[in-house]
């Protein structure tokens, strides 16, 4: 886990999960009310790895990545995160639920970014920033502040510490939202459709610190409609329909040389806007 | 037909306006007192433990389904029965206070059901628990939204503090009465007592007003403009 190879030598290899796996799921199913939204998913993200997800709306992506960090909960199959059995432990065979403390403190350890960037309106930048190292992490502020600057520099907004989020572009808010995920120093980020309710012009802005981050040897789960961002930036790009995976691929193959009926569909449709 | 006799007014100014202190007094406790209870009612609604909800429902429906007087009568009047003496401030204080909480717990609920969904996501993503985020990031945006409508409430409650006269507490209503009783000017006593009622109710309307203004203007914190020279 420690010699982890550079970015770059990932882009493009053979997508075996050679590495330790940081998230893993296996047999995961949801529904809401009768509609059955995750049909069986079995999934695992190596450390460091970028996995870019595609696919039709209403295909299960965001409800996935949701209940990775238990905003929605699964009726059925487990997710490990570092090894750690998240949200329910088996005792004897028979899942128990986490106590809400236990789940927070999985949370805590994925960051996630929404599409509606969700910032705190009531709290300055540096406010949202240093809100859960402080209150849940317990950091010493003065800590936290100096942690939130460097961050904010990081996603290029080191002069908008003081700024109330509406003071700023979407473009701008979304990148405080990464860096208020990425605040809780956490092992994996969760990013969910982040550049949809962006105006184009500010999309690349957003995806530029996506990038540097998969640079750094994050481990992302990115649910994107960005098709280029999975191209170039994915390790892998997983294609879902109808709450399950339909195919999984380096990002070369599954846009050169998709297998499936279904997959070729659904990037013609995206590709020739 | 009386007219406006002043030097009855200038005579018995003093008294009305000891009297309207008291009315102050009383109005300013119940704020104090109801802006806290309420809270704990509106979340107590909200609670997962369904007993603590049915409470607060079967509490909140009772008080609105009855009039503020008769609610000041059974505190001042009928507790004592079971041994509950109250002095007629404590007994018009909790009263008022339990009527007024009633109905600010349901603006409470609503401001903080005003919050988006988002905004429990991103708490929670944060690995906030329910509480916490409660208390950093939900109550703190659907206190501000609700702040006009509970400023709209307490002016309301200034006026219905006349009511505490029934229960005998020394306001501006039950003064006015007890020199009216002696010296039958009610045309200048009641008078004044208007006069007194709108010169406080007004400005605090205005000033809602005002808070109205500012708190709609979102949370961005406008430079002040500088006069170019």
């Amino acid at each position: 886990m420690s010699d982890m190879p550079a970015r770059a030598a990932i882009t493009g290899a053979a997508p075996l999960p050679l590495r330790e796996p940081m998230i893993e799921i296996e047999g995961l199913h949801k529904h809401f009310g009768a509609l059955h939204v995750l049909r069986g998913i079995d999934l695992s993200v190596a450390v460091g790895e970028v996995v870019c997800i595609i696919g039709p709306s209403g295909s299960g992506k965001s409800t996935l990545l949701r209940c990775i960090n238990h905003l929605e909960i699964a009726e059925q199959g487990r997710i490990r995160i570092d090894g750690q059995l998240a949200y329910r432990d088996e005792i004897g065979g028979a899942f128990r639920a986490h106590s809400n403390r236990a789940i927070s403190a999985v949370r805590a350890q994925v960051g996630m970014v929404f599409q509606h960037f969700n910032l705190f309106p009531h709290l300055t930048v540096m406010g949202n920033l240093i809100e859960a190292p402080v209150h849940v992490l317990r950091k010493p502020k003065a800590l936290a502040r100096q942690r939130a600057l460097e961050l904010l520099a990081q996603v290029g907004l080191a002069d908008k510490a003081d700024a109330y989020p509406e003071e700023l572009s979407g473009g701008q808010q979304q990148r405080v939202a990464i860096a208020r995920a990425l605040a809780m120093d956490p092992k994996a980020m969760l990013f969910d459709e982040v550049t949809s309710a962006l105006d184009p012009e500010l999309v690349a802005e957003v995806l530029t610190v996506m990038r540097d981050l998969a640079g750094q040897g994050m481990t992302m789960m990115v649910v994107t409609h960005e098709m280029n961002f999975a191209r170039q930036v994915g390790s892998r790009v997983i294609f879902m329909d109808h709450g399950l995976i339909v195919e999984e691929d380096t990002p070369a193959r599954i846009f050169g040389a998709p297998r499936e009926q279904r997959t070729r569909d659904f990037l013609r449709t995206v590709l020739d806007r | 037909m009386e007219i406006f006799n002043l030097d009855i007014a200038v005579a018995n100014f003093g008294p009305l306006l000891a009297g309207l202190l008291m009315t102050v007094e009383l109005t300013l406790v119940v704020i104090v007192l109801s802006l806290v209870f309420a809270l704990f009612v509106a979340l107590g609604g909200m609670s997962q433990f369904a007993p603590l909800r049915w409470l607060v429902k079967v509490y909140v429906e009772a008080i609105r389904g009855t009039p503020l007087l008769l609610q000041l009568i059974y505190v001042y009047y009928v507790l004592p029965e079971i041994g509950i003496r109250l002095d007629s401030f404590t007994a018009g204080v909790i009263a008022l206070t339990l009527n007024y909480s009633a109905y600010l717990s349901e603006v409470y609920r609503a401001g903080i059901q005003a919050i988006a969904r988002g905004q429990h996501d991103a708490a929670a993503a944060l690995g906030m628990t329910g509480p916490l985020a409660m208390r950093r990031i939900i109550l703190p945006q659907a206190i501000r939204i609700v702040i006009p409508t509970l400023g709209n409430y307490f002016i309301g409650l200034f006026k219905d503090t006349a009511l505490c006269s029934v229960v005998s507490i020394q306001e501006v209503v039950f003064t006015a009465q007890i020199l009216a009783a002696r010296n039958f000017q009610y045309f200048t006593l009641y008078t004044v007592v208007g006069v007194m009622y709108f010169s406080v109710s007004f400005p605090a309307a205005r000033f809602v007003a005002y808070l109205e203004r500012i708190t709609s203007r979102g949370y961005r914190r406008k430079p002040i403009a500088v006069k170019q020279p």
